[in-house]
């Protein structure tokens, strides 16, 4: 082991904490009428560094510290880079959301902080108890951020309905890595990938698998365990939907990742069929239920279900690329996501006064740039070309097809055919109803930081399409640099070194 | 390479329109058109200096290496004469929209953002490239129909995105599965026409791709978007649809299912109901599109279900065509490619354009009584012109396509050829009965009084009408014009598996 | 001694009659309390297995899950608090704004 400064491996979270810290210390110092305006700036200087020392990262030699807790790697920099740019947007477009609505506006700030040093946490984590904490860390702040429009029942609602199912899902969770630590007595994935390895007790290592699959599946909202996604996500603030849709979902599908493919790595044949359930049923629930809803929030939490479900598609995969076409995928749903949300939260306000397929008639004639964002991140979810989600999409079920899962292509294929009904009745409604000036709200005009947000959404997720390579490039690093070690699918990995390079 | 500035222009074209000042419809409207005659100048001029046909690479880049794929534009023979139709039904379909007053920069946009994507299928030798153009035309097609449409328009809309998600999603499967199968290194279109796929994957992966596109080709029973579509779109959105996206659906059975999966074609060595291959159960639905849209067109009401209904019929001998698998046949299907999307054009241009955006009605019964031969004098002798070659009279390109199509389809198929028959019939009633009802019902009673007189047909329909008249006469008077580059480009070495499997 | 498995039929039988309160529990503080009831279910689990394996890791990780319940019961009380105060009830079925 090289001699690196334990504290350099977790350098993003420190400063992050660091950052959210202060903030918090600051925001009672500061009189009820003061703007909190520089508390967000100063997040965001603290996010900007965070990222820094995450791409900083990338030039330090792979490596565990604290006692074998934190493995930083190319693939828990990708995910560190992913979260601290979605923190990063979310900060930029949320700067104004609660200007003149909300006082103590810098514990939002140190909440969305804190959440995402558990995401990054999480996705460093090699030990299921760091994974445990970072979870939690991660969970109970966004309960606060679900219910954040204080005064709003719909909010409170959102809020308590969030907790409960979180916490629900997490004591299976706990409870299937206790069983875990009872099969093979530690809680280190790599010592559970030698006690998968051996062979001993697969009933109780099976029982362990499923419990954390229901857990895990209950935060990245797969079906059958995302009937809380529609309500919580309709009444939680949509910025924070923005960031709660994609940021911790990233997370937790890296540690279902590392769960997966390096604990259980010897035990596929068991998490793949239940794996291939879960994705065919979040993709076909999904898209259904988006088909029936008025509601654009809802309609875009069904729709990120049925984006779950794509993504489990790579993961049923099981092999190096399959990896690489999760971690893109992640990165370009976030992108198209973050950006959806942000636009709806900048056309409704924060009082929400859009919330309906026909509030949104017309609106192109009125804010024809914020409709042309939309209509973007739109074509991205549908998949069209020339956007990250369509190459995403192409590349996940590249893999899956590589590994032989054709049925689930063509399940996952005409899925996708079938989405683009409700995304383009959506579309449909910005760009061909007449508007109607009855309805007319004065927005506030667009503040500079929201439109550098949406800018920066929008470049990611053309970049994303046009030229995926280097994003691409480090996906397949981390995959690299992180697959073997399950050590089973490496002849695969050794027959298509054209993929890896 | 010029060629791959038909894309290029065509999308700048757009960009430019979308940021020109509001309230300037001439000058969008000469934009738009001067960027379709830039780009068919293109295409000419390629045309011309290419009569060889042989493959001409335009550009060849590299995009994505570690999945193998290319920026890779080329052309050979085929491409060529579907990018000259492109060309040509662009222009047309300008003319024949100069009255579009509502949103007229964005319609343009939408339009040239089609011209681009469907310039960009034609040229694409990568198929990854030619995915990512293919599925970009479904979304200008979604709005032209949705916002400048007329019937039903979301509904028609809406039902040519979702068949067209689905086909391009079957199409992707094979691709990929083709993809894969051979190595994952590249999506290169000649690569992957050169691996010997195994023969049980060709036999279910040449059907799904074959059907993938063939819905798009307007194949029965998956033709069901066509009418509606049509019906919805206005006038310009229906040229471009029958004249050029339909043929995309095809060119994509013939460049990319039949190229691919040239042993999906033989035969399964058992017989259902006397069918022993994929070619013929495709060359039968076929010859059933052609005697059924036939036959529904006859009974029509609404004049532009009429051609809604004939052009499946006529789509219909171009997959006839390619099942033939001689010589003659394809470059058959190939002419008739070319021949459909200008009359097609032309016809929905007379129905879309002259007729209903006067007459303001479409049902064929009440057209009668408004003596149109007398009124838009010039309207009905097009659609007597564009009928009788539709018809498949001599003289014009839509004869020789269907004669070649005709004698291929005898020596593959004998019993269909006759089938035919009673399609091309039917295709001279529906055609014969159309103009009756239409234009010369009550010919000789004076206009009366109640109705007041249609403004006169324009300077640019005008044109638009010559334009594609003369097209189709001069490939009918000199077909060797197309088959000159066709028939080396069948020779081509992309065309290999075909020839060694069951090529007659 | 007692066998192992009798702690951990004890401890499975506590989680299952914490997820069955769960799913049946109307009041949103019962339906917290079986959330608990589920989290001490995994530490016994814990304990038990440190026990059988000798690994003071098992004992660790209940201190964690402990401290980190805490935490949540405090965020988790706080949310309850503010939802009793927007609908006045604390009846499940009557939270129901949005359809669920």
């Amino acid at each position: 082991m090289t001699a690196v400064s334990p504290a350099l491996r977790i350098l993003p979270e420190i400063l992050l904490t660091l950052t959210g810290v202060l903030v918090m210390v600051t925001e009672p110092l500061l009189s009820a009428k003061t703007s909190r305006k520089p508390l967000g700036i100063f997040a965001l200087l603290g996010t900007l560094a965070a990222i820094a020392a995450s791409a900083w990262q990338l030039h330090l030699p792979a490596g565990t510290a604290f006692f074998n807790t934190i493995q930083t790697d190319a693939f828990s920099v990708f995910f560190h880079l992913l979260i601290g740019g979605i923190l990063l947007v979310t900060l930029l477009v949320s700067l104004n959301y609660f200007e003149g609505h909300s006082t103590y506006v810098g514990e939002f700030y140190a909440l969305l902080l804190f959440s995402a040093v558990g995401m990054m946490l999480m996705t460093s984590a090699i030990e299921l108890l760091m994974v445990f904490l970072g979870l939690e860390i991660s969970s109970i702040s966004t309960y606060i951020l679900a219910g954040y429009r204080k005064r709003s029942a719909v909010s409170a609602e959102a809020s308590i309905k969030y907790f409960l199912l979180g916490s629900f899902a997490t004591a299976f969770f706990l409870y299937g890595v206790a069983l875990c630590f009872g099969a093979t007595g530690s809680t280190n994935i790599h010592s559970i990938a030698t006690g998968v390895a051996s062979g001993s007790s697969p009933l109780l290592l099976a029982l362990a698998l499923g419990m954390m699959l229901i857990g895990l599946g209950f935060k990245v909202s797969a079906a059958p365990f995302h009937v809380w996604t529609p309500d919580v996500y309709e009444g939680a603030p949509a910025p924070v939907v923005g960031f709660m849709s994609t940021a911790p979902k990233a997370a937790a599908f890296a540690v279902l990742l590392r769960i997966t493919y390096t604990g259980f790595g010897t035990m596929s044949h068991i998490w793949i069929p239940l794996l291939w359930i879960m994705a065919v049923a979040s993709m076909t629930i999904g898209n259904l239920g988006a088909l029936t809803q008025r509601n654009v929030k809802r309609m875009l939490a069904y729709s990120s279900i049925a984006h779950a479900g794509y993504l489990l598609v790579a993961f049923t995969a099981f092999s190096a690329d399959g990896l690489a076409a999760a971690c893109f995928y992640t990165a370009a749903y976030a992108a198209m996501n973050v950006g959806a949300f942000a636009i709806i939260s900048y056309l409704s306000g924060y009082d929400e006064r859009r919330v309906h397929l026909q509030d949104y008639a017309g609106l192109a004639k009125r804010h024809p740039l914020a409709s042309a964002a939309m209509a973007i991140f739109l074509l991205s979810l549908i998949g069209i070309p020339f956007t990250a989600g369509f190459f995403g999409k192409f590349y996940v079920f590249t893999t899956a097809m590589h590994s032989g899962l054709w049925i689930l292509v063509t399940i996952g294929l005409l899925n996708s055919g079938l989405a683009a009904f409700y995304y383009l009745r959506f579309l449909s409604q910005l760009y061909m109803q007449p508007y109607d000036a009855a309805q007319d709200i004065s927005e506030a005009p667009a503040q500079p930081a929201f439109v550098l947000g949406i800018a920066i959404l929008v470049a990611a997720v053309l970049v994303l399409g046009i030229i995926p390579n280097r994003v691409l490039r480090l996906a397949q690093a981390g995959a690299a640099t992180y697959f073997p070690c399950s050590g089973t699918n490496a002849a695969e990995v050794h027959t298509q070194p054209n993929l890896l390079r | 390479m010029m060629l791959a500035w038909t894309i290029y222009i065509s999308f700048l074209g757009a960009l430019a329109l979308l940021l020109l000042p509001k309230g300037s419809a001439t000058l969008a409207r000469s934009l738009a058109l001067l960027t379709t005659i830039v780009t068919f100048a293109i295409t000419l001029t390629a045309f011309v200096q290419h009569r060889t046909g042989a493959l001409l690479t335009v550009t060849q880049k590299s995009w994505i290496p570690s999945l193998g794929i290319e920026y890779h534009l080329a052309a050979d023979g085929i491409s060529l004469i579907l990018l000259l139709l492109t060309g040509i039904i662009a222009i047309a379909g300008i003319l024949f929209s100069w009255n579009i007053e509502r949103r007229v920069q964005e319609f343009f946009a939408f339009y040239l953002l089609l011209i681009g994507a469907v310039y960009g299928v034609f040229l694409s030798y990568d198929l990854f490239l030619l995915f990512v153009f293919y599925e970009i035309v479904i979304i200008p097609k979604y709005f032209l129909i949705a916002i400048w449409g007329s019937t039903r328009r979301e509904y028609g809309a809406m039902k040519l995105a979702l068949y067209s998600f689905i086909g391009s999603a079957m199409v992707l499967v094979g691709l990929l599965a083709a993809y894969i199968v051979a190595g994952a290194k590249s999506m290169a279109l000649e690569d992957l026409a050169r691996f010997p796929f195994p023969l049980h994957f060709q036999m279910w992966a040449f059907p799904l791709v074959f059907v993938g596109f063939a819905i798009l080709a307007g194949m029965w029973p998956f033709h069901t978007w066509a009418p509606t579509g049509h019906v919805a779109a206005p006038t310009a959105a229906s040229m471009l649809l029958a004249g050029v996206v339909m043929k995309l659906g095809a060119y994509g059975c013939l460049r990319v299912a039949m190229t691919l999966f040239p042993l999906g074609l033989g035969p399964w060595g058992f017989h259902v109901l006397g069918l022993g291959s994929w070619r013929d159960v495709f060359a039968l639905l076929a010859v059933i599109g052609i005697v059924y849209g036939a036959l529904v067109a006859l009974v029509q009401k609404d004049f532009k279900f009429v051609i809604g209904y004939s052009s499946i019929s006529h789509m219909g001998f171009i997959l006839l065509g390619l099942m033939t698998l001689n010589q003659l046949g394809l470059a058959g299907a190939v002419v008739q490619m070319f021949s459909h999307g200008v009359l097609a054009g032309l016809l929905f241009a007379v129905v879309g354009r002259m007729v209903y955006d006067r007459a303001h009605t479409r049902d064929l019964a009440t057209l009668g009584p408004m003596n149109l031969n007398k009124a838009i004098p010039f309207a009905a002798v097009t659609f007597v012109v564009a009928g009788m070659a539709s018809m498949g009279l001599p003289g014009f390109s839509g004869f020789v396509a269907e004669l070649m199509i005709l004698i291929g389809a005898w020596r593959a198929f004998p019993l269909f050829a006759v089938c035919v028959g009673i399609g091309i019939v039917a295709g001279v009633a529906y055609i014969w009965r159309a103009m009756q009802q239409a234009f010369f019902a009550e010919a000789g009673v004076e206009p009366t009084s109640m109705q007041p007189p249609l403004p006169p047909i324009s300077i640019p329909e005008r044109l638009g009408a010559i334009l594609l008249i003369g097209a189709s006469v001069a490939v009918g008077l000199y077909p060797q014009m197309l088959l000159n580059v066709i028939l080396p480009a069948l020779h081509s070495p992309l065309f290999d598996g075909l020839r060694k499997g069951s090529w007659q | 001694m007692i066998p192992i498995s009798w702690y951990l039929v004890l401890s499975a039988a506590l989680f299952s009659i914490g997820v069955g309160a769960f799913l049946i529990k109307r009041n949103i503080i019962s339906i917290f309390m079986s959330i608990e009831l589920m989290l001490n279910a995994v530490n016994l689990a814990f304990v038990a297995f440190a026990h059988h394996w000798h690994q003071v890791s098992g004992q660790i990780f209940v201190f964690f899950v402990m401290v980190v319940a805490a935490a949540e019961a405090a965020v988790g009380l706080a949310i309850i608090i503010a939802v009793f105060r927007s609908r006045e009830t604390l009846n499940v079925d009557q939270i129901n704004l949005m359809k669920l």
